[in-house]
């Protein structure tokens, strides 16, 4: 993870100018939340006319797509990387595993603005939204997310 | 003592795979339907207290992640 000269605030204030609708989510989003979990990888859900702006802007730091955008709206994701690995989601809705659909059109209003880095604001979903999300991919560690995300609701009494 | 003998890539592999195996509808609302229990509760509380707490911007948490990747990784055997 240190060979390269990646610098988490560059990418994060590249993501933020690019004006791209994204969202980050998975671990690292529970971890700017305040939730202590450990992982390697980046994790975006990105809107759907965005992939071209939200590429352009992580291109300079090194990270590169594996797929063109057409090919990435077609397949519902893609990955930007190098010795870092930025998962995308680039869909308008995703099912959970109990077949509810959650649109990207719907979350994006209810978003967080985090400040990640100085003058850096990176949106995130709320909390039930991130829960949501974390009904996608219904993994074990998934439960285990979602039981910290409910612990800390409880925390700030929502 | 005896020394730690690190996994196999085949057992490494058949963890992954148990790891990240998506559960059926039918599993995770199971899964999810067991409350948690009270000192489990508070234990998860506890963590994100001491978390938010110690690091108290997004920007702190981030970092302090990244540190501790680093130190996993490098201790993780083989």
């Amino acid at each position: 993870m240190e060979g390269s000269l990646f610098e988490e605030a560059e990418f994060f204030r590249a993501v933020a100018r690019s004006g791209a609708r994204a969202l980050l989510i998975g671990r690292r989003a529970l971890i700017a939340l305040g939730i202590p979990v450990l992982t390697v990888d980046y994790d975006f859900w990105l809107h759907i006319d965005d992939i071209a702006r939200f590429n352009e802007a992580v291109e300079p730091l090194g990270l590169l797509p594996t797929h063109t955008p057409e090919e990435a709206r077609a397949r519902g994701r893609y990955v930007a990387q190098n010795d870092e690995r930025v998962d995308v989601l680039v869909a308008r809705s995703v099912p959970t595993v109990d077949a509810v659909r959650v649109a990207f059109d719907e979350v994006w209003p209810r978003r967080l603005g985090l400040e990640v880095a100085p003058g850096v604001i990176i949106p995130v979903p709320a909390t039930a939204d991130l829960i949501l999300t974390k009904r996608f991919g219904a993994r074990p560690k998934d439960l285990e997310d979602i039981r910290l995300l409910e612990a800390l609701r409880r925390e700030e009494g929502q | 003592m005896r020394r730690f003998e690190p996994p196999t890539p085949e057992a490494l592999a058949r963890i992954r795979a148990l790891a990240e195996r998506t559960l059926s509808g039918e599993e995770f609302r199971a899964a999810l339907a067991i409350p948690l229990g009270v000192e489990e509760e508070e234990e998860s509380r506890s963590l994100i207290r001491w978390f938010r707490g110690r690091y108290p911007t997004p920007a702190a948490r981030l970092a302090y992640a990244r540190r501790a990747y680093r130190r996993w990784a490098a201790a993780r055997p083989g």
